[in-house]
């Protein structure tokens, strides 16, 4: 159990520096997050991941168990690292977008809004309305699926596996139309700074249409078959509770800050693309539990339904690209830009020399800090438990390795 | 929203060295000294200025030292305050996990990917590559250089 | 000579239905799986995919038998075994028709619950020869589940050995033969319909089935007790599950819905049919339980473990009282 590159990591970081002192324990946390001891024979570590059916990726939690109760856990992830802030020095601001769609592969779109607002912010680029109802439209697909993945993968970690492919199939519907627009389906490359790479093709428009009529009674039928499901209610009800104080001072944002009743929502908080423009509700939950966080996620959805129809009806004509010129120079300065992925607040920080490729290229990626309360909030749930919250916090492990 | 210049100045006067608060192209920033961060985000984060949370935290390499970069945000207010820090190349970073949680694989990851010691964090170990890995997000680490980009 | 010969004759076409059986009802769960998740399943192995399994099985012979180090070896390599060999006996009293059975016990019921019961012994022994730490969480859950669900699995029975007066499966099948009042078949199912629901879930159980499947919890436990078994010992685990979910259909059909008996149909019709509709019936009965498999969410081990202590044996226990009471009023009302 007990990895040896471990040790050597500790001792890599380490160095004769202060070590923490572990009665040191702030308010509103339960415990000093210090890792699991390998060693420990007492109990049963085990190694959860990152080859696992349920951890979403490669994210690899080694978790302490008393019989099924997980009295200590840490999350260890780097399975998955590809640089990505480094990579992006080595690039020129237009080819930021391509490393960003690799960041969340799950929800492409926003990290390449991410980076254009970053970019457009630091040049002062005039954006077209059309292409900024079109980076709403084309956000508000992506959020769909994503959190169509997310609904199925859930049920899957609860143990059903009847609403997996039901999820997929609008997925589908959905990958479709973005590969109709963008040309791709996972790795869109869409979001450009200035604007989008296209218009709407007029089967797109049509797609979309088709999509948004039968949708609504989709989107019923998927709460009826997993919510609506007694065992699954009893099994993701009041477990993995984070309450307001945990969520903040762990950082989290989207789906999983709102759940614990607070409500941010960067689209209406500080509105980007047409949000502004456009009506919508932010959901909210109350108790701050699994079952809080699948009810806003399946609202999200409803809203992202409604805001898409906003979307489909209220294009405005003209162009989709601003001017922009080929290559992007922006004075030195340094921005923070932000969208809201399906996974809470996703900024990029961008510093500036005033050269064609980034000085320091940041991606703050909601998953990370959705992970860190992992550590905090599965101590005394059971194993199985510990599967549901993990999937009920949605996290993806491309951003978080990066 | 920008928060008040002269509230946050003032507010910070208690920390050894004082905080030097400009407003750029990002936000409103506070340079305060290193060892003085813990302190510094300790009275930011209380009442009355309520920067409840720590959105973010990134080190940048610019050339002579680390600037580490605390992204705080009030919710109470709408606020949005950058807080600033520059620290040698073998500088030690002090974990402020005890003000903010959220900063402890940030952290993390930032003293392994700049190559700093960290300090005081409950566990300092590695969070992304392998042993052996150099510090990535130092500027000395070219993975292409420069001139292999320009020829593109 | 003629002895032996008659004596191993059965067990060969115990084995050889065994055999048959899983082939044709894993590739059954694939396809209605697979039309339950809006896939199609198997199609492309010969016609509607139907050589898939064969293919599979061929493909886990031919495999490496791979014995991880650190296995206890006897454990590892016996478990298998203990696991395959009651689902194999327990075929043995399985009434097919009037005629056809392997052997005509008095105790038929007994004997097969008896031998249902020590496979669970075969996945402790699985879990703790397998050296590996999701084997063992899955085999002690897997004892955990035996003794809260044997309880009531036995207790719900009890009520149609009390009204049939017999353990052999036979004799329970011939008292269901006919109908009641013209119009209902005499299915115990209409008559004991708690004692059918208590037997349903605590089947689930010990089938190791969704929603109870917490042995081999797969979003949690990987592949639970049997994670590292590979090639023909973990198709015999496999194979087991499939036959054991045949037999506990079979004794469904056997104790509540009639048997090889059909109502409404002369005799004459339904004697030379008798193998096929007892058959047919386990059939429908193995797709319930796929449907319930491909649709609901797993339990929590705790919820779990309420449900059998908490609930059905309570429930069983009180629903054989009111049985027993119902029974003596009936006795001494003088009605049959």
């Amino acid at each position: 159990m007990s990895d040896p590159r471990d040790t050597i990591r500790a001792e890599t970081l380490q160095g004769s520096a202060p070590a923490c002192d572990l009665d040191l324990v702030p308010a509103g946390i339960k415990r000093v997050p210090s890792g699991v001891d390998g060693l420990a024979t007492e109990r049963l570590v085990v190694n959860i991941g990152p080859q696992h059916p349920s951890t979403h990726g490669v994210l690899r939690l080694i978790a302490e168990l008393d019989g099924e109760e997980i009295v200590n856990v840490e999350t260890s992830v780097g399975y998955l690292h590809r640089g990505i802030e480094k990579l992006a020095e080595h690039r020129r601001y237009h080819q930021l977008g391509t490393l960003m769609d690799r960041g969340d592969y799950v929800s492409g779109i926003h990290g390449e809004l991410a980076a254009a607002l970053a970019v457009e912010e630091l040049l002062e680029i005039e954006v077209p309305p059309k292409a900024h109802w079109l980076r709403s439209l084309m956000g508000e697909i992506n959020r769909l699926s994503s959190h169509l993945v997310w609904y199925g993968t859930f049920g899957l970690d609860c143990g059903a596996m009847g609403q997996f492919l039901y999820a997929l199939r609008e997925r589908e519907a959905l990958l479709d139309i973005l590969e109709a627009v963008t040309g791709q389906r996972m790795m869109f490359n869409y979001v450009r700074p200035g604007g989008v790479l296209a218009d709407l093709p007029p089967e797109a428009e049509q797609k979309i249409r088709a999509f948004l009529r039968t949708i609504d009674g989709y989107l019923d039928e998927h709460h009826a078959l997993l919510g609506g499901n007694e065992i699954f209610q009893k099994r993701v009800r009041g477990i993995g509770v984070i309450d307001r104080a945990t969520a903040l001072s762990f950082g989290l944002t989207g789906a999983n800050l709102r759940c614990a009743g607070v409500p941010y929502d960067v689209r209406r908080d500080a509105p980007y693309a047409a949000y502004g423009d456009l009506e919508f509700d932010v959901p909210l939950g109350e108790t701050g539990d699994a079952w809080d966080r699948y009810l806003v996620r399946m609202g999200e959805m409803r809203q992202a339904v409604h805001m898409m129809r906003q979307c489909i009806d209220g294009l405005p004509e003209g162009d989709v690209m601003g001017k922009v010129p080929r290559v992007l120079r922006p004075p030195t300065g340094e921005v923070y830009a932000r969208v809201e992925s399906p996974r809470g607040e996703l900024g990029v920080h961008l510093v500036s020399d005033g050269t064609d490729t980034p000085y320091r290229f940041h991606y703050r990626a909601p998953s990370l800090f959705a992970m860190q309360v992992l550590e905090e909030i599965l101590p005394g749930h059971l194993l199985a438990d510990a599967i549901v919250i993990i999937g009920s916090t949605d996290v993806v492990l491309g951003e978080i390795d990066r | 929203m920008l928060p008040d210049k002269t509230v946050v100045n003032s507010a910070l006067g208690a920390i050894a060295g004082g905080a030097e608060v400009t407003e750029t192209t990002l936000g409103v920033v506070a340079r305060v000294a290193a060892s003085e961060a813990p302190a510094a985000l300790a009275i930011l984060k209380a009442e009355p200025l309520d920067f409840v949370m720590l959105v973010d935290m990134l080190g940048t390499d610019t050339g002579e030292d680390i600037e580490v970069t605390y992204h705080l945000r009030s919710f109470s207010r709408d606020e949005d305050l950058y807080v600033k820090c520059v620290l040698p190349y073998d500088g030690v970073l002090n974990s402020v996990w005890t003000v903010y949680p959220s900063a402890l694989l940030p952290e993390r990851e930032t003293a392994e990917l700049l190559g700093l010691t960290l300090a005081r964090h409950p566990n300092p170990k590695r969070l992304l590559t392998t042993e052996g890995t150099p510090p990535l997000l130092r500027r000395s680490q070219v993975i292409r250089t420069i001139e292999e980009v320009r020829d593109r | 000579m003629n002895a032996v010969l008659s004596a191993i004759l059965p067990v060969l076409a115990a084995a050889g239905l065994m055999l048959m059986n899983g082939v044709v009802l894993i590739y059954m769960l694939r396809k209605v799986l697979g039309h339950l998740h809006l896939r199609l399943g198997p199609v492309h192995l010969g016609p509607k995919g139907i050589l898939q399994t064969t293919a599979d099985v061929l493909k886990l012979l031919s495999k490496e038998d791979i014995m991880p180090t650190g296995v206890d070896r006897w454990m590892y390599v016996l478990a298998p075994a203990v696991v395959f060999v009651p689902s194999l006996t327990a075929y043995a009293a399985l009434p097919f028709s009037e005629t056809l059975r392997i052997v005509r016990l008095e105790t038929g019921l007994l004997f097969t619950f008896a031998v249902l019961s020590i496979v669970p012994l075969g996945v402790i022994m699985a879990g703790w020869a397998s050296a590996n730490k999701y084997s063992l969480i899955g085999a002690l859950r897997a004892a955990a589940q035996q003794i809260a669900y044997e309880v009531p699995l036995l207790l719900s029975v009890l009520p149609v050995v009390m009204i049939v007066g017999s353990l052999d499966l036979g004799e329970i099948v011939a008292f269901q033969s006919g109908v009641w009042m013209g119009i209902l078949p005499r299915w115990l199912v209409l008559l004991l319909f708690p004692s059918f629901v208590i037997f349903l879930v605590a089947a689930l159980c010990e089938l190791n089935q969704t929603p109870f499947d917490m042995s081999e919890a797969e979003s949690e436990l990987v592949a639970g007790f049997a994670t590292e078994y590979s090639s023909m010992k973990f198709g015999l685990i496999f194979l087991s599950e499939f036959s054991n979910s045949f037999v506990i259909s079979a004794l469904a059909v056997t104790m509540f819905f009639g048997g090889w008996t059909l109502p409404f149909l002369p005799e004459s019709v339904v004697a030379p049919l008798a193998p096929v509709i007892f058959v047919l019936k386990t059939y429908i009965g193995i797709f319930v339980l796929m449907w319930i498999r491909g649709t609901l969410p797993r339990v929590r081990i705790d919820q779990l473990m309420n449900l059998g202590w908490k609930w059905l044996i309570p429930a069983s226990l009180v629903w054989i009282v009111l049985v027993g009471v119902v029974m003596k009023l009936a006795a001494v009302g003088g009605v049959s």
